[in-house]
């Protein structure tokens, strides 16, 4: 495109202005990043900030007046603070201390709902780390698979995980069926908070170890092989060169974890009795009965929670001052090992007992949501793969289709991963430079993440297809635009957190040097910064499509009454009295994102062996 | 091409594709029916696609339905945002809703309903509109729902705080679920809210007794039914309409009316203000009539609101009705059922 139709280029004035005959395309990529970043944040500022502000403006404003009364009407009452709302009612904090302390302490619905987050992190952590480990230090067949695989649990609607989780933890359950043979139990775990935590990890683990698995294949072996040859022992080869390296991404999938489990709602309505509900649930009942006054100001406390938690970890994710270079990955070891002795057989035992509470976490809900597809009240059946078909063939023009619902998802699957890779990589870059207040800018776009879901619906409902009045039109925003753009909203901030760690570690003189070399920005970031960071880049695409592929709230306002519904909203609205067509829809689901986490990760590959 | 020109034709393509609006304009010749999703959509059957072909083929119009996910709701808040109601009726209002619309508008979101033809024959103790906005077109009850191959199920509010009934009942959320609010709101009509013994009392001792409160019915349906958690769930008493259709056996699928009595959860239509009247008159006498009556009742799995619906004779078979239903008014549920509700959740759940 040198040879630009208003021939600008070839004139000398233009190489004059310039200094340099380069043309438009090394000028847009000498501003490809700031173009890059007007762009992220005009997009986020349409399908976020400002839909959400409209709801959140609802608690400081109400009847046309500014106020702080919803919050503190929220922060003096022990409904949700417990014994920490005297603190609020001006009490003073050692009475309220020694008040606490004699009646057994009480945090009220945020408390119960940070600890229920707390424990649910701590688990998702203790199956994540063990699973990253298996993945990036063993090889086995199989294992590139199963490493595409692992984040599939991600995408699936809550209905699936409550239909799975009833049949393998019921008391009729197959799981109480061996407990049986080998005389323990029965255990009934349903609806009480260790359901809730389980399903919890069952959803964030996968993301501890997806995160984990990246940063353990960028451990460089030469420096583990340095230790070793200095006279370090396994164990102190590890604890000194790779645990350092593992840390960022362990405590960012259990940030990640601790946000999304402290907001979390359906799966706690449909697995927990009704003493184990959280803010969300109670931010959704409110928004239902159109209170918006007290569900936006206590969807402000949870954010600024969630948020706190986020930014704790940035700042700790800034000091991390390793630097990578071109690294050698660790080799991977043969499971099945070369030679029989303590040290190999060790690790490899507790590898067996992690894959057993592996299967029973992991498989044995999906191969349930699986049986319960080809079960009716009769037993085994076909049926609710034939009512697809039937839905397919025979839907009235109102109705939802099976394979409308596919083709959407794909398509939005793949626009909004095509939006929102640049985007985060575009912010990654913005918040991993060096300035003031960089990781409060980071905190604030991850805010996305943060955010109760129940808000983001009825801002996207109100500020986007309500539209705006300007002048004497309404600006409305919807249709297939409207659904890439609120996915890639959703999905962005997973881009940045996994390719930002790594861009922190870049050794900067390799940039300054091809900066002085005279490459752009642009193209250090893409010649150089990328490639030493893909795996980091090829977790955020496959994050970008689960979250696409899975999102629900904001789809359901925006394609309601269009053509665009997606296969969460198609096993929504298959959900009736009985479950079998929801989860039949759910299993087609489970298939077509599956397939695509392969196609992500072999062409991620692919790409990354083609540099 | 210039740079700018090349942005500026890019930012109109952007601009002109989010402003794709979803609303479908309300063309004179065309009826817009808001209402819930399983009017129109639900796996088993659903009236929507009936109702719309039996209506175009006699009048010269076209049906558009519309069901936003937030149903009620939705049309509030477009009243309250100042952004037109392209609808011209609602079907399947409830008390509780209209008790919202009125708690949150200050202008009218419905007009009083034409003089409807067919309104004469509405069953007594339906209408729950005191302003005359909203006429009734069908109604449910909720009821417990038991399993008596495992448990038979007590007669009474009273008889589910025995011991033998201990874990036995699944109910939901009044603050999530619609069944959840109703079967409070029954607790509410049986122990009243004050005096020495409430219904919070009464909840307090069902939770001793080891009640599981699920988020919504489906949730509570699922555990009874799918995996048989506890034999007995509050649910709806056409059950066993569902459970012939699938084949079940119906000793699982047994209806118990609590006190000989149930909720009832009557549905009405109502007109938004800037309708068609005429064609909005049309429709809601058309929905009266008692063939479409019988129709709807049938593929919506509920109770025609008119003595006059025609049914086959069967039908009472497996959808029962209870001897005595029981309900709450529009002008006691009006600035109370939010206290209630919110009571329950500070004193049970939480």
């Amino acid at each position: 495109m040198t040879d630009t139709p208003d021939g600008d280029p070839a004139t000398g004035r233009d190489q004059q202005r310039t200094g340099d005959a380069r043309g438009l395309v090394d000028r847009v990529e000498r501003r490809g990043l700031s173009v890059l970043a007007v762009v992220t944040a005009a997009v986020l500022l349409v399908m976020f900030y400002y839909p959400v502000g409209t709801v959140l403006v609802e608690a400081v404003f109400v009847d046309g007046a500014a106020t702080v009364r919803p919050f503190l009407d929220i922060l003096r009452d022990p409904f949700y603070l417990g014994d920490l709302a005297a603190l609020f009612d001006g009490r003073p904090p050692a009475d309220v201390v020694s008040d606490a302390l004699s009646g057994g302490p009480d945090f009220g619905l945020v408390g119960f709902t940070v600890y229920q987050a707390l424990l649910s992190t701590v688990a998702s952590v203790a199956l994540g780390v063990p699973l990253a480990y298996v993945l990036a230090r063993y090889e086995f067949p199989g294992r590139q698979t199963l490493r595409s695989l692992t984040i599939l649990p991600f995408v699936l609607p809550s209905i699936m995980v409550a239909t799975g989780f009833r049949a393998a933890f019921g008391a009729d359950s197959p799981l109480n069926g061996v407990l049986g043979l080998v005389g323990l139990g029965p255990v009934d775990l349903l609806f009480t908070l260790e359901a809730v935590v389980i399903a919890h990890a069952f959803y964030n683990a996968p993301l501890v170890a997806r995160v984990t698995v990246a940063a353990w294949e960028s451990v460089d072996a030469s420096a583990v092989e340095t230790a070793r040859s200095l006279g370090a022992s396994p164990l102190r080869a590890f604890r000194d060169i790779v645990a350092p390296q593992l840390y960022p991404s362990v405590l960012m999938g259990a940030a990640l974890t601790f946000v999304f489990t402290f907001g979390s709602f359906p799966i706690v309505l449909a697995l927990g009795d009704a003493e184990l509900i959280t803010v969300e649930v109670r931010v959704f009942r409110l928004a239902e009965s159109l209170d918006y006054a007290e569900a936006a100001a206590l969807a402000i406390v949870e954010l600024l929670i969630s948020l706190g938690v986020l930014y704790g970890y940035l700042r700790y994710e800034a000091r991390q001052s390793a630097r990578a270079r071109e690294i050698r990955p660790l080799p991977r070891r043969r499971f099945v090992p070369d030679s029989l002795s303590v040290r190999t057989l060790l690790p490899r035992a507790g590898l067996v007992v992690y894959a057993v509470v592996a299967l029973v976490v992991f498989v044995l809900p999906i191969a349930s949501m699986v049986q319960a597809s080809f079960t009716d009240a009769g037993g085994l059946t076909l049926d609710n793969y034939r009512f697809l078909l039937e839905r397919q063939a025979e839907a009235a023009a109102f109705q939802v289709q099976p394979w409308p619902a596919v083709r959407n998802s794909l398509f939005f699957g793949v626009a909004s991963l095509l939006v929102a890779l640049p985007m985060g990589v575009t912010v990654a870059v913005l918040t991993t430079r060096g300035y003031r207040g960089r990781k409060l800018v980071d905190a604030v776009a991850m805010a996305p993440l943060a955010v109760s879901g129940i808000v983001v619906g009825i801002g996207i409902l109100q500020g986007l297809v309500f539209g705006v009045e300007i002048g004497p039109t309404r600006l409305v925003v919807g249709g297939a635009v409207a659904v890439v753009a609120a996915h890639a909203v959703a999905a962005y901030p997973f881009v940045v957190r996994t390719v930002a760690p790594g861009l922190e570690r870049i050794d900067g003189t390799l940039v300054e040097s091809a900066r002085a070399l005279g490459a752009s920005r642009m193209r250090a970031l893409v010649d150089i910064e990328l490639p030493l960071i893909w795996p980091g880049v090829v977790a955020g695409a496959a994050f970008a499509l689960a979250i696409s592929m899975g999102e629900f709230s904001s789809t359901v306002v925006l394609a309601t009454g269009t053509d665009w519904y997606t296969m969460p909203v198609a096993i929504e609205r298959f959900i009736g009295r009985r479950l079998g067509p929801a989860t039949a829809m759910g299993v087609v689901l489970l298939v077509v994102t599956s397939a695509s986490f392969l196609v992500i990760d072999r062409l991620g590959g692919e790409y990354r062996d083609g540099l | 091409m210039k740079r700018r020109t090349f942005l500026t034709a890019a930012g109109a393509g952007v601009t002109a594709a989010l402003a794709g609006c979803l609303s479908q304009s309300n063309n004179d010749d065309s009826l817009v029916v808001a209402t819930y999703g399983a009017f129109l959509d639900a796996p088993s059957v659903s009236p929507g696609e009936f109702v719309k072909q039996e209506f175009e083929s006699e009048f010269d119009t076209t049906l558009v339905w519309q069901s936003p996910p937030e149903e009620a709701n939705h049309y509030i808040q477009r009243e309250q945002e100042g952004v037109g109601i392209d609808a011209d009726v609602y079907l399947g209002l409830s008390t509780g809703e209209l008790v919202r619309i009125d708690d949150e508008l200050d202008t009218s979101l419905f007009a009083t309903a034409p003089d409807v033809e067919g309104t004469d024959s509405l069953r007594e103790g339906l209408a729950f509109d005191p302003e005359g906005r909203a006429v009734p077109f069908n109604t449910g009850y909720i009821s417990l729902v038991y399993d008596s191959t495992v448990v038979e199920a007590p007669e009474t509010f009273d008889g589910l705080l025995d011991p033998a009934y201990e874990g036995q009942l699944l109910a939901q959320n009044p603050g999530t679920s619609s069944t959840g609010r109703a079967f409070m709101l029954h607790t509410i009509n049986e122990f009243g809210t004050d005096g020495e013994y409430t219904y919070l009392d009464f909840w307090s001792d069902l939770q001793d007794n080891g009640v599981t409160i699920l988020g919504s019915w489906g949730d509570a349906y699922a555990a009874f039914d799918d995996a048989g958690e506890a034999p007995m769930v509050v649910s709806f008493s056409t059950d066993q309409v569902f459970a012939d259709a699938d084949g079940a056996d119906l000793a699982e699928h047994q209806v118990r009316f609590l006190n000989d009595q149930a909720y009832a959860n009557p549905e009405g239509m109502a007109m938004f203000e800037d309708a068609d009247e005429e064609l909005a008159q049309q429709f809601m006498e058309f929905i009266l009539r008692p063939e479409i009556q019988g129709e709807i009742a049938q593929q919506n799995v509920v109770f025609p609101a008119t003595d006059n619906a025609e049914l086959p004779p069967d039908y009472s078979d497996l959808a029962q009705e209870p001897p005595e239903p029981v309900t709450f008014s529009y002008e006691e549920l009006r600035g109370s059922v939010e206290t209630w509700i919110d009571d329950w959740e500070r004193e049970i759940a939480g």
